[in-house]
This record gives C-alpha cells, sequence and structure tokens, in this order.
C-alpha cells in the first residue's frame, strides 16, 4: 500500500517538504511520517498539520489535493514513485537521480531542475525553468526524461546537458537556453529566441519557429537518431514523425555546435 | 560563460574613449552623467573631452539623448537581445544574414560600422538602462551586454555597467551580498539565506500571494508593480516606512514616517558603480531614521521567544548535502 | 577571569615548546601572572597555541563581494550557518559571508587577520564589511603600487613627495600598511596591457620602471616606521618562468623590509605551460640567506576555489583558459581586480607543480620566522582548509599518500617527494602565529607573554592532525571563552588596527587639484572618518630614529 497523503487544511504560504521523497518514506512508520516537520514560511509544523495521513514504509507515495504551494517534493529521490492528484509546486523532482514522478494536475517551476536520472511526467502545464541549472550553476539536468502534456514557461532546459525534455504545448521564451547537449522536443513550438547562445544538443520542433538571427540553415534532412528517440519515447505514448526537417547550426554568437529540427 | 567586467565610473571619465548608452536616457533619466562621468569631461588621456570621445545610443525611439549622441541607432521594439547576439557573433567574424539583421530595425552597414568602431576604441563602455534590463527577456537582456563587453575584450578594453538609480538600491544590493552572499530575492524561512530570483523576488512572492505580511522600506510598491502584487500587499498586514506618504502607503496598515536619507538622515549610499558615499545631512528631522526605527523593532522582536529552535550546525561540519 | 591548567603550552616568542604551565587571563583580556578566583579550564593532554594570525587572506570588500555575487552555485553546496540566538546567519564556502567568516575562522582557532587589497576608493566599504565580520581581529592594506597620483610622483623622482602622498593615502583609507599588486601592471592593464619587466618603462610613463615602485615602496614603509612592511604581490605571478622576475624583485629590496605574498605563485621555472615547473630551491635559497624578508605560502589546495585578485591581465588569462565566468572592476586612479571561477585539479600539471610548490616553499625554508601558512584565500584554497595544509607540514607519510594521486610526469618538475622534513607543534605555531604576528608587527598577538593580548587556542591532542586543527576544543578571544566543544559560545566584536603616519599637513592642499582631475567624487568625501571604524586600534607611526 502507498503513502497516501491528502491535503486536509491549504497553506497559506508556501509549504517545503523535501522528505516527500520515496528514499525517506519507506523507512518510516505511519507515527514517523506524520511526525515529520514541515516548514510553513518560518514555522515548523507536524505533516499531518496539513495532511491526512495513511499507509507506511512504501516506497510509493501518493498525493492527493491543489498542492500549488507545496515545494521541493522529490527532492533528490533514487527510487519508487511519486503520483500526484492534483496541483504541485515548485521544485519537484529538483536533483532528482532516479524512480518516476507523475502528476495529474499542473506543476510549478523547476521541475527536475539539475536531475541526474529518472522520468517526470506532468499531464496539465508546467511553469519554467524545467530541467533547468539553477542560478550560476554550469549545467542543468545531465541525464532522464521530463515529459510535459501541457505547455511550458521560460528558459525550458536551461544549460541542460544530457536528456531528453518533451513538451506537449507551446513553451515561451529563451527554450534550450545556453544548452549544452540533451534533446528538447516541441511538440507546439515556442515563443522567441529558442536555443539561444545553445553551444551543442538538439532541439525538435513539430511546429515553425521564429529562428534566432545567429543560426543558421543548413540542410533540409532526416536524422538517423530519430527511429532511436521514437524508440525512447515509444513506451509513454509519444510518437515523433520521421521527418524530413530543416536542419539549422548555432548559435553562432557563441560560437556554438547546437542544431534546431524543424519539421518542414 | 560571460560574466561582469565593469570599472567605476572614475576610469570611465579619464579613459573611455567609447560610450555606447543601451536602453536608456540619461538626458532625462541622470542628467549629470554626461557632464560628471562620460562624455563632457576632459582628462589627461582623452584631453579633448567631448572631441576625443564617440557616443553611440541604441534605445527604440529618439529620444533627448539623442541630441547628445554621435551615433544613434533605432532598435526595434523588443529585438535588444538579437541585436546584442548578432554583435557577439559579427565580433567572432560568424557570419549573418543580411534579413536577420534587418529584423532587429538596422542594416547591416550601421552594424558592422558599430563593430568596427568598438574594435577601434582604446577603452570602451557600455551602459545600459530599463529599456534593456526591463523589457521582454529582462536578466538575459543585461546578460547579453555583459557577455558582449566581457567578450570585447579579447580585442581591447571594454566594460558593462547597469544604469541603476531609485535611491540607495546598490546599497541594499552590496550589503546583501556580504551578509548573505546574495544580492536580493533571499529567503531566511529556513534560517540560513537561500536564494532564487523568481521564488523569492519580491514581485513574484506577492503576485503568488506567497507572504502573509510585508515590511517596505525606501519602495514603492504600490506604485510599481503589477496589479495582482498591489492587490495581495492591501489583503496582508503591510507595513512602510517613508519620508512621504506613498502610495504603498495608502494600502498599508501601518505608515511610519522616517528622516529622508541624506537630507536629514546619515549613512552610506553606494553609487551605480558600487562605489561608498558618505551622506551629510544638511537638515534636522523631527522624525527618526529608518535605521533606528528597525533597531527598535528588532529589540522588540528579540524579547519574544526565538523562532527557531537552538544549534544548527556548528562550524566544520562539512557535508556534502546540497542546501535547498 | 581565566585560569588554564595543565595544559602544553606552544609559545615559539617565548621558547616554550610543550612545557606544561598554567596560563592566566584577567578580565582586559591580557594575559597575568596569576589571577585568584573566577574560571578554571582543565586542559591536561591538551596543546596551547597563541590565536592564529592569517597574514595574507581576502575576506571583505568589493571584490570579494563582487565574488560572493558571482558564484551562487556554489553557496547553495556549501555549509550554511543556521540562526541561532548568539549566531547569525550565513554560509561558508569559496566566499564565505562575513558572518560565517567569523564564526570559521574563529572555529579553528585563527583570532586575527589581514585583509591584503583594499582600493582607498572603497576602505569605507571594506571597513563596513569588516564590522560585520565578529569575533576576530582585523587589519587591512591599501593598495598602492598602480596609484597613479603616486606613481607620477616617483616617475618625477620625488621621494620626499611620494612618501607624503602615500601616507595622506594609508591614512585617508584608515589602513595599517601598504600593499603593491603587480606594480605598474595594474595600471597598464586598464588599456589592457601589463608589465612584465621590471626595467621597462611603465605604459603611459617615460621613465617609472616597476622595479623603481618596488624599490621606492619598501623605502617608504621603512622611513615611515611603518609596523608592517611593504607587502609585496610580485609581477608576472602565475606565469611559467617567473622566478626569472621574482629574483629580480627580491633583489631590488636590499637594505629594506618586505613581506613576499603568496611566493608559491612566483616560483615557477620553463618557458611555457608545458615546460612549467617548480623552482622553489633558489627561491627558498634566497629566503633562507635574506632575513630582512618573510613571505607566505599561498598554498593550492585541489578542489573549487574561485580566484580574485588586483591582478586584472591575470584573471582575464585565466577566463580565457577556462571558460567559465569572468568578473572584473577597475577601480579609477588606484588599482583594479578580476575574479574567475577556478578547480585546482591533480590531474592537471600545472595545478600539482602549483600544489607542489606551495609545500616546498613551507619546507625548504629552514625559519619557520619567515614562512607562513596562507592560501591567499580564497585564491589557492579556502582559509577554513589549512588545518589539511598544516596535517602535509607534520606528516611526510602523508605527503607521500598524497603525491601518488599525482600524474606521474609531475614527479620531475617538483622538488616534494624528495623532501623528508616534518614540522614539529612549535613550527606550526609559529608558521600560524607568531611569525604572521611579528611580521605584521602586531607586537601584543601571536604569542603568550604577560601582557599579550588573551587570544588563546586549546586543541585536544589527536593521532589526526587535521581533526586536531580543525576543530579546538576551547578557543579565546580578548579572555572571551568564544568556542567550546565545536560550538561558537559567543561573537564579540573585534578590533581594527589602523596606523597613523606622520605627515606633512600641506600634503591636503597638494593632493586635492589631482584628486579632483581623476576622481568623480568630492574630495572631502573620500577619506574614511575615523569615527566610522567600529573599535579601531589605532597606533601613531615615528620614522625610526636610525634611519
Amino acid at each position: 500500500m502507498p503513502v497516501t497523503l491528502r491535503l486536509k487544511r491549504p497553506p497559506i504560504v508556501p509549504l517545503e517538504a523535501e522528505f516527500l521523497s520515496p528514499d525517506v518514506l519507506a523507512t518510516l512508520s505511519h507515527a514517523e511520517i506524520s511526525a515529520m516537520i514541515v516548514h510553513h514560511g518560518k514555522r515548523r509544523l507536524p505533516l499531518s498539520e496539513f495532511f491526512d495521513v495513511e499507509g507506511e514504509r512504501s516506497e510509493d507515495l501518493v498525493l492527493h489535493g491543489e498542492l500549488h504551494k507545496l515545494r521541493w517534493v522529490g527532492r533528490g529521490m533514487r527510487r519508487g514513485s511519486i503520483t500526484v492528484h492534483g496541483t504541485i509546486g515548485m521544485h519537484l523532482g529538483a536533483y532528482m537521480r532516479g524512480g518516476r514522478i507523475d502528476v495529474h494536475g499542473n506543476a510549478g517551476d523547476w521541475i527536475g531542475a539539475e536531475m541526474k536520472d529518472g522520468t517526470i511526467r506532468i499531464r496539465g502545464n508546467a511553469g519554467g525553468q524545467i530541467g533547468a541549472a539553477y542560478r550560476g550553476a554550469m549545467s542543468g539536468m545531465r541525464n532522464g526524461l521530463i515529459m510535459i502534456d501541457g505547455s511550458a514557461g521560460l528558459e525550458v532546459g536551461m544549460r541542460m546537458r544530457r536528456g531528453t525534455i518533451v513538451v506537449g504545448g507551446p513553451t515561451r521564451d529563451f527554450t534550450g537556453l545556453q544548452m549544452k547537449g540533451g534533446t528538447i522536443l516541441l511538440r507546439s513550438g515556442a515563443e522567441i529566441r529558442t536555443g539561444a547562445w545553445m553551444q551543442r544538443g538538439t532541439i525538435i520542433s513539430l511546429k515553425p519557429l521564429q529562428m534566432m538571427p545567429t543560426f543558421t540553415y543548413s540542410t533540409t534532412t532526416t536524422p538517423g537518431f530519430l527511429p532511436l528517440l521514437s524508440r525512447h519515447l515509444a513506451p509513454h505514448g509519444i510518437t515523433l514523425p520521421t521527418g524530413p526537417y530543416q536542419l539549422y547550426r548555432g548559435d553562432r554568437a557563441v560560437p556554438g555546435k547546437g542544431e534546431i529540427l524543424v519539421l518542414a | 560563460m560571460g560574466g561582469k567586467v565593469t570599472c567605476t565610473l572614475g576610469e570611465v571619465k579619464q579613459r573611455a574613449d567609447f560610450i555606447i548608452y543601451w536602453g536608456g536616457n540619461p538626458a532625462e533619466c541622470h542628467p549629470r552623467h554626461f557632464t560628471k562621468y562620460t562624455i563632457m569631461q576632459k582628462s589627461k588621456f582623452l584631453p579633448r573631452g567631448r572631441k576625443d570621445r564617440t557616443m553611440v545610443l541604441v534605445d527604440i525611439r529618439e529620444t533627448k539623448s539623442a541630441k547628445a549622441a554621435d551615433i544613434f541607432l533605432q532598435v526595434r521594439p523588443g529585438k535588444d537581445f538579437e541585436l546584442i547576439t548578432i554583435l557577439r557573433a559579427l565580433i567572432k567574424d560568424q557570419p549573418v544574414r543580411d534579413e536577420d539583421i534587418a529584423e532587429t530595425g538596422l542594416d547591416r552597414a550601421a552594424v558592422e560600422d558599430l563593430v568596427r568602431r568598438m574594435k577601434g576604441a582604446k577603452f570602451g563602455c557600455m551602459f545600459f538602462g530599463m529599456g534593456l534590463s526591463m523589457t521582454r527577456g529582462k536578466h538575459m537582456n543585461s546578460a547579453a551586454l555583459l557577455t558582449l563587453a566581457a567578450e570585447m575584450n579579447a580585442f581591447t578594453k571594454f566594460v558593462a555597467m547597469p544604469m541603476r538609480g531609485h535611491g540607495n538600491v546598490t546599497g541594499a544590493d552590496v550589503i546583501m551580498r556580504w551578509q548573505t552572499g546574495y544580492p536580493f530575492g533571499i529567503s531566511f524561512n529556513r534560517g540560513y539565506p537561500r536564494y532564487n530570483p523568481g521564488e523569492f523576488s519580491t514581485v513574484d512572492v506577492l503576485v503568488r500571494g506567497d507572504c502573509d505580511a510585508a515590511f517596505i522600506i525606501g519602495a514603492d510598491p504600490g506604485a510599481t508593480m503589477p496589479q495582482p502584487a498591489i492587490d495581495h500587499l492591501a489583503r496582508i498586514p503591510t507595513i512602510v516606512l517613508d519620508p512621504h506618504i506613498t502610495h504603498t502607503s495608502r494600502l498599508a496598515r501601518v505608515h511610519i514616517t522616517t528622516a529622508p536619507q541624506g537630507i536629514s538622515a546619515p549613512g552610506t549610499a553606494y553609487r551605480m558603480d558600487e562605489l561608498p558615499m558618505p551622506l551629510s545631512p544638511a537638515l534636522k528631522s523631527p522624525y527618526p531614521t529608518d535605521e533606528e526605527v528597525v533597531r527598535r523593532i528588532n529589540e522588540a522582536i528579540a524579547k519574544k521567544p526565538f523562532w527557531l529552535p537552538d544549534g544548527g550546525p556548528s562550524p566544520h561540519q562539512w557535508t556534502s548535502q546540497v542546501n535547498l | 577571569m581565566i585560569r588554564i591548567t595543565g595544559g602544553k603550552i606552544y609559545d615559539p616568542a617565548q621558547g616554550i615548546d610543550g612545557q606544561v604551565r598554567d596560563l592566566c587571563i584577567d578580565d582586559t583580556g591580557k594575559i597575568v601572572e596569576t589571577v585568584s578566583g573566577g574560571r578554571i579550564i582543565d586542559a591536561t593532554g591538551m596543546v596551547i597555541f597563541p590565536g592564529g594570525v592569517d597574514v595574507h587572506t581576502h575576506v571583505a570588500g568589493g571584490a570579494i563581494n563582487f565574488a560572493r555575487a558571482m558564484t551562487p552555485e556554489d553557496h547553495r553546496r556549501t555549509q550554511a550557518f543556521i540562526r541561532t540566538k548568539t549566531r547569525r546567519s550565513g554560509l561558508g564556502g569559496m566566499a564565505p559571508t562575513t558572518f560565517a567568516t567569523g564564526y570559521l575562522y574563529a572555529g579553528m582557532g585563527f583570532t586575527t587577520v589581514n585583509e591584503a587589497a583594499v582600493p582607498v576608493l572603497s576602505a569605507r566599504h571594506t571597513h563596513e564589511e569588516l564590522a560585520d565580520i565578529p569575533i576576530i581581529d582585523k587589519a587591512s592594506l591599501t593598495l598602492m603600487a598602480n596609484n597613479e597620483i603616486l606613481l607620477e610622483q616617483l616617475e618625477q623622482g620625488e621621494y620626499e613627495r611620494a612618501k607624503q602622498v602615500l601616507s595622506w593615502y594609508l591614512w585617508a583609507a584608515k589602513s595599517y600598511g601598504v600593499k603593491a599588486v603587480n606594480p605598474g601592471g595594474v595600471k597598464a592593464w586598464k588599456y589592457g596591457h601589463d608589465a612584465k619587466a621590471l626595467d621597462t618603462p611603465i605604459d603611459g610613463y617615460h621613465r617609472l620602471t616597476p622595479g623603481q615602485i618596488v624599490t621606492n615602496l619598501a623605502r617608504i614603509c621603512d622611513d615611515l616606521g611603518l609596523p608592517h612592511p611593504v607587502h609585496l604581490h610580485c609581477n608576472n605571478l602565475g606565469a611559467p618562468g617567473n622566478i626569472t622576475t621574482t629574483l629580480d624583485t627580491l633583489a631590488r629590496l636590499e637594505g629594506h623590509r618586505a613581506h613576499i605574498a603568496h611566493s608559491q605563485y612566483h616560483a615557477y621555472g620553463g618557458d611555457g605551460w608545458d615546460t612549467m615547473c617548480s623552482e622553489t630551491t633558489v627561491l627558498a635559497e634566497y629566503f633562507n640567506s635574506h632575513p630582512n624578508l618573510t613571505t607566505d605560502a599561498g598554498v593550492v589546495l585541489f578542489g573549487d576555489t574561485v580566484t580574485i585578485t588586483a591582478d586584472g591581465p591575470w584573471q582575464h588569462l585565466l577566463y580565457k583558459l577556462t571558460g567559465r565566468k569572468w568578473g572584473n572592476l577597475d577601480v579609477e586612479n588606484e588599482t583594479g581586480c578580476g575574479i574567475v571561477p577556478y578547480t585546482y585539479r591533480p590531474s592537471n600539471v600545472v595545478n600539482a607543480v602549483q600544489w607542489a610548490a606551495g609545500l616546498e616553499l613551507l619546507l625548504m625554508i629552514r625559519d619557520p620566522w619567515q614562512v607562513f601558512l596562507s592560501t591567499d584565500h580564497p585564491n589557492g584554497g579556502c582559509f577554513w582548509r589549512y588545518p589539511e595544509i598544516i596535517q602535509m607540514l607534520m606528516s611526510a607519510e602523508f605527503r607521500r599518500e598524497c603525491l601518488k594521486k599525482l600524474p606521474d610526469r609531475v614527479k620531475s618538475r617538483i622538488k616534494l617527494p624528495e623532501l623528508d622534513r616534518e614540522y614539529t607543534l612549535l613550527e606550526i605555531a609559529t608558521a600560524m602565529s607568531a611569525g604572521p604576528a611579528r611580521a605584521l608587527g602586531l607586537t601584543h598577538k601571536g604569542h603568550l607573554g604577560v601582557g599579550a593580548d588573551a587570544d588563546v587556542v586549546v586543541y585536544e591532542e589527536q593521532v589526526d592532525i587535521q581533526q586536531m586543527f580543525s576543530h579546538p576544543r576551547y578557543v579565546i578571544k580578548a579572555g572571551e571563552v568564544v568556542l567550546e566543544d565545536g560550538d561558537i559560545r559567543e561573537a564579540p566584536q573585534g578590533k581594527e588596527f589602523l596606523v597613523r603616519p606622520a605627515m606633512d599637513p600641506a600634503t591636503n592642499d597638494f593632493i586635492r587639484p589631482l584628486f579632483e582631475d581623476c576622481y568623480t567624487m568630492k574630495f572631502e568625501h573620500y577619506p574614511v572618518e575615523l569615527e566610522r571604524i567600529e573599535h579601531p586600534d589605532l597606533r601613531d607611526c615615528q620614522p625610526p630614529a636610525t634611519s
């Protein structure tokens, strides 16, 4: 039986609960979980102040409620699963190393920021800085897979080094900003400045993009790695047209060797 | 990855033979900038003053500052980031297509002339204002110009500096840095400083309704912030310290009138180049200084039960754990 | 009042080498012959040192504050100081915040530090920051070797004038002494150039050379009777083959006192990065035959750090080498600084040579009164890693273990594998406390004689040297127990040491027009007022009678 938390008292200010991760909960009894300290603003309160807690000692965690103020869930998790029915706040799965997170609802900013591995799926919309580097850090996500079915905000995949981000809806500005590797798949395009200051990595868009002036059109092609990516995404029900794609290279300002593929 | 390459204003006064103002209107917003620090000054390196200096203004419209400029470049609104990125490519002799340059509102000749002049300068300086840093792209627009300046040092001496205003905002930034390691957007709720602009920056906290009280000092968010932020300030207990009744005071629960800094309250202000300037008050005020009010509030708080459990990690308990 | 009983005292200045004695501290925070009553600390089996003194560090001011802003990623992974009733919050790491700086220094038994690079223009800022560093006492040195008003006097051969101008600046900055960084080179950097040869006139001058600046500053410091001699960062820092420049510089200091900062960075042979090697043998030999000089090692420790120095040209080179972040701040008329985050790696041959060279100097300069512990914090490593250096100095065995991690091709370029010397506790006490205190001219620091400031550190004697020096049992500052059993107990405010050199009152009027020509602030606003210094400890300087 999974550990199930149902929100009973909505937090007024952000609620920080970085221990809500299967690694931690797998060893804790019901009483211990209920007594874990959350930070409601500066106040330290037991988890049971805000949640009805069911279950214990499980690598599966289920959350119910409008949890947009709940932050840092699944921080650094290595295994197990987290399922959210409702919304979820910032830093979900940040620094994650493994396991799976599923959100049936919307999510906040910094989802999967600097994650090393694992899988995150958001069925609704997400905020900005998905899989990104925290301010000042050299690299964002190093591996793993993030899927957003809905839209996403600014700076998606900022400075990411490896791994894959798929966004079903449109993204806002600076998608793939200063990207160093990995793949971003944009199913509904992006606003502006996509791939700005890219060093390496690949952005694939199924919709036309407004290109940065410092990207150069190279050729129209059907890249060899696409079947590989398709196979990687197929288990998640995500399909990918085989092409052809227009290939752009840049960002020449860096100068970088990134690639942007736009479905022709 | 770029960084920040800058100098004090006296260096500009003495050496800068090439000055770019980007997204700012110093003629009206910083009226003494031209005469005290930049284009009008003579120095031992630039004995003919204005004649020895070239000034370029980049803006979306022809402001009064354009009259003072040797070259005015009218960039299309929202295209600053693209133009700076083009410049970054061109200084490295990377190709950029004519039509892509034209998208920014400028033609190739103008942009290449700018690059030539930048590389030909002995000491170049770029100032940028809110027309750059507060328009679409925000911090990335500033980062773009700072990176361009850093990269220009492969060819000649170049620096960049934000044109800051609004009281002692630089001072707040400097002091927060030495006390917490971060300039702004800091949370102390876990007992130590944490930083995340967008999460902890004032406007974002207010817009999301993430705080249940507000203490405003040296600012008038009620006049400048977006409506949801203002609505939240009105909803929660807001306390304002200000010499004047501000927009924020009107929606606050408490307004405390304080002595105006520099006029009747002493202290230190930090100039936009982060040089400290002593304030020597000319007048006496019947009102207490901000510092005195804050100190008395602190003393009152100290009498209340301490809000953190005593005894955090002690020195040298070095852990590999990443702070939040 | 405190009486510490049963501890083994190591007090190099008095020649006490581990004898068991009582140590008495009175209510004014001084060491006294005896006390009656008060607290008794039983230090049986423990080791007692005078509080540590850091002769060269960068903990406050515009440059380190710039570095703090540039490295949020380090603050996130570093030690957080949680606020308590007696302690304010802060962050440790590569560029610790002010409060954390005080706790970290005191936490390893250091009670006095010298901030080694302050431009006069931002001295006001530096003093405000120093006031926010709790517990420890502080001194600061003023950057003078690229000050254009001063250089102009030297160019014209106006020695007396130059001396007056320098005195004026020191007093304006409320400073403790003179720092010289890359004489002439920072000035040249303002147009993107450098100064590498000691006898070539500096960019923009007809006659004045870096070598002349070195000699003149050393002479001025001596003639003014400053407690600390010129504190010199030589030209050509970090460059392969710079040993020639360094020896040439030292030769210009004959007949004067001088302190050579972070000499590790100036002890390289070879003619490029491929051939760079350690030339510490000749440098150590020079120090061994020249008691007029002191130095601090500027040890490099492997790991992440952020380099900050007034040496702008070097920082631009480092930025190009690393492709990481770069901060640069030129200060009008006076100096500049550059900031580049950097990771020293044992696998990198250049870094490995640097690491070895720092230790070699500490081991080959025979007199521990001449060579002191430093990492040039944060350049070679962070100050809170000093216990790692102490362990390497005290254990040849441990050094051999460390050497195994280096690539084989380094071995022919360094001397460290041949060195068997092991520091004794007395020698460690000299290099980390007594020596630097004497070099700084702080007569009441660095020893435990009657009348000295009661800055005392008590260590539990342990086999694990690093553990022992990282976690003192007690730290006493000015007679107050500030650290006990690993916890900061009290965080009192320390003092700031200042000097007031003799000065011709007419100097003010001489400088005013020159100042107004090149600065951008009011002349009256420039000097830091004495009232702005919290807890000043002011010393009037008189020229030595025999000069």
